[in-house]
């Protein structure tokens, strides 16, 4: 279990993470959604003790992470963004460092090795150096070292980062039995599929805040059900939204000259409405329809796409 | 602890894949030996000179100046021959001799009588320690032959005119006798009493020059070698595994340690295929075998600590790296590895014995002539290693996060 109380990280003026706070069950997949540079890894470095919070408190399986810290870190798995691995050893011998490190030796780890070589499909490439490897299979390597003493948190720092497509479904399924198992899990990601199809309950977090948290449903509900619209165009941003104030179930969430986000409800059935008004303050040239999810979410919270 | 084993075979097993390295590093001390053999030669080497002589004079005068550079050891460095003055001087020109003394007409006659007699040395300028010695000996023969002049010119006098009797011999002797009597109240008792003490050479066959260059050699190969294994470090940093070394229970202490483990198995190989080389090749005396492997390794170590500690210290790979090749580079070159201490300028040499590795070379010599048994020596690196330990495991701590 994960419990991240008001956590703060600074570097000198530079406010990496601010206020967090959530906390993560066992047998859950808690996805951290954000883009790149929005705090996602700091977190995940203060959880693993990496990094010593500026405020704030964190317990992993009840231990705090910075008064004991070596405890906590018996409960963790890490899987770090980058393939920290050795290349000029095999997997196998990868395993046996990694698992050593934490703690687990002899016919156990050699056991735990084969096994994680077998889940991750790699056991027949177990004795090459992993610099014959495919970027894929260092990837599921880096995976089953984080895994391998069958951790009971698991923090996973942006797994499938240029991973092949067969490698990250492969990835997300090991993610899963990882939960199945009963480890609690932190995922961090900016794919929106991923954490939509992966996580139980999310965090979207941004300029190192969480702006908001709960399940997919829940999230999906601060929508309100509501389309995002999407128009491309040259518009007049005070008479559009004159002409929209007008309209029921219709909110602007982004607007400039050449750009129209819109939060609306049934707008499959209202287009040609919402056209009509929209035109007599400008010209429509481009229109996306999404359907309620984590990135009209995401555009409606933060008023930019999640890879700007 | 167990983690400390774990991570010294990791480093090992690394190192096992890298077999040119690993080669390069057991080839180092092999390549200096066989050099050194082919320049200065198996057994006692030393240098050598030749002493060209023009005698213009044919006198005794003439004769024990010429005998003087053939007496004791000098002997062994220098080989007179007497030549023609033209031949001398082709001979010289063409850089086969090291100095041609030209010993003029009537020199014997103005020893005795105290006159001036001009001696004249051409230096070969291609060669420098040779002539050079050769012009100090002739300047300490002819302060010499001052001195005696001095004391016992009456005498000189008397036997350089024709041979001696055997009366005028017994006269002479009795008249040398009445004037180290007159000079015994300035001579005895001395002013300055010097006690000698003779330790006994116990190195007996010390292996000639190049025997005194290797234990310096060695210890550049092994400078080399920490320097080298001291920036693995940037590779684990820029792969993560540093930082992922601290998600786990795992000390970065224990992480160093095994590194440190595995330093001083590497270090333990090559001493002793360095010493063992160099006693093949080069007839190097090594008193206690396994002891100076022992002092090799854990000396290197000191040395790692000391290389992990300035790429700790840099703040990227570049500057580690010139910062690893700006230290080592002078403390080799101060530290006996490219000159043995024994041919520095005293103020040099007592510098670079101060050195880390200069202070090991030291060591390492006095293990290999078994003149001296340093546990105390063997205390200090210890506890600088310790120390070295603690050090770096706290930096590298901080850089990996």
């Amino acid at each position: 279990m994960i419990e991240v109380e008001q956590l703060r990280k600074q570097y000198g003026d530079v406010v990496a993470v601010k206020d967090v706070s959530f906390s993560a069950q066992q047998g859950e997949i808690f996805g951290l959604l954000g883009p790149n540079g929005a705090g996602k890894t700091t977190t995940i470095g203060c959880i693993s003790s990496l990094l010593t919070p500026t405020s704030g408190h964190i317990r992993v399986m009840g231990h705090d992470v910075v008064r004991d810290g070596v405890a906590a870190r018996r409960s963790i798995g890490v899987v770090p963004q980058e393939i920290a691995l050795y290349e000029d050893l095999s997997a196998r011998e990868n395993l046996s460092y990694w698992g050593g490190a934490q703690g687990l030796r002899g016919a156990l780890l050699r056991e735990r090795s084969t096994e994680v070589l077998e889940l991750t499909g790699l056991l027949d490439r177990a004795k090459e150096p992993i610099k014959q490897f495919s970027g894929g299979m260092k990837r599921r390597l880096n995976f089953a070292c984080g895994i391998v003493h069958q951790p009971k948190v698991l923090l996973l720092d942006e797994p499938t980062v240029g991973v092949d497509p067969q490698s990250r479904v492969r990835l997300l399924e090991l993610v899963r039995d990882q939960a199945q198992r009963g480890a609690c899990v932190l995922y961090t990601t900016h794919y929106m599929e991923e954490a939509q199809s992966l996580c139980d309950r999310l965090a979207i977090i941004d300029h190192g805040s969480i702006i908001a948290q709960g399940t997919l449903a829940e999230l999906r509900a601060l929508l309100a059900e509501r389309d995002l619209l999407r128009l491309t165009g040259v518009f007049q941003p005070e008479a559009v939204r004159e002409a929209l104030a007008r309209m029921e179930g219709v909110e602007i969430i982004q607007s400039d000259e050449t750009q129209l986000a819109l939060s609306v409800s049934d707008a499959s059935h209202r287009l040609p409405s919402l056209f009509a008004a929209i035109n007599t303050a400008g010209e429509v040239r481009g229109t996306t329809l999404t359907q309620p999810s984590l990135e009209s979410l995401f555009i409606k919270l933060t008023g930019k796409e999640l890879r700007e | 602890m167990r983690f400390v084993f774990t991570s010294a075979v990791k480093d090992l097993r690394r190192l096992r894949r890298e077999p040119v390295t690993l080669l390069t590093w057991l080839g180092i001390p092999t390549f200096i030996a066989i050099i050194l053999v082919v320049i200065f030669g198996r057994g006692d080497a030393r240098p050598n000179g030749k002493l060209l002589i023009v005698d213009e004079d044919r006198g005794i005068g003439a004769t024990l100046l010429a005998g003087a550079f053939s007496q004791g050891p000098l002997g062994n460095m220098i080989s007179v021959e007497k030549v023609e003055l033209e031949e001398g001087r082709h001979r010289v020109d063409q850089g086969k001799a090291s100095a041609l003394l030209i010993i003029p007409k009537n020199f014997t006659q103005a020893l005795v009588e105290g006159q001036a007699a001009n001696l004249q040395l051409i230096r070969n300028p291609a060669q420098r320690i040779m002539p050079e010695m050769i012009e100090e000996v002739l300047s300490m023969l002819t302060d010499g032959a001052f001195y005696l002049q001095m004391v016992a010119g009456d005498q000189l006098r008397k036997s350089a005119q024709g041979t001696p009797s055997d009366a005028s011999v017994a006269q002479i002797s009795v008249q040398f006798n009445h004037v180290i009597e007159d000079t015994r109240k300035y001579l005895a008792p001395p002013l300055i009493q010097l006690n000698t003490k003779v330790i006994q050479d116990k190195t007996d066959k010390p292996g000639g020059f190049a025997a005194l260059m290797l234990p310096g050699m060695l210890y550049m190969a092994v400078f080399f070698i920490a320097g080298g294994l001291a920036t693995d470090v940037w590779r684990e940093r820029a792969s993560g595994a540093l930082r992922r070394v601290a998600t786990t229970p795992a000390s970065f202490r224990s992480f160093l340690a095994g590194k440190l483990l595995a330093v001083l198995v590497v270090l333990a190989l090559v001493g002793a295929f360095g010493l063992g080389v160099a006693r093949f090749l080069a007839d190097l005396r090594i008193s206690n075998f396994p002891l100076a492997v022992l002092w090799i390794a854990v000396s290197g170590c000191g040395l790692y600590l000391f290389m992990m500690l300035l790429q700790s210290l840099a703040s990227t790979e570049r500057v580690a790296h010139m910062l690893g090749n700006f230290v080592l580079l002078p403390l080799t070159m101060l530290g006996g590895s490219f000159f043995p201490f024994d041919m520095m300028p005293r103020g040099f040499a007592q510098i670079g014995r101060l050195t880390p590795n200069g202070w090991s070379v030291t060591q390492l010599q006095k293990i290999l002539a078994g003149v001296e048994v340093t546990p105390a020596a063997f205390a200090a690196v210890i506890l600088f290693v310790a120390a070295g330990w603690l050090v770096v495991g706290w930096r590298i701590r901080r850089t990996a996060c």
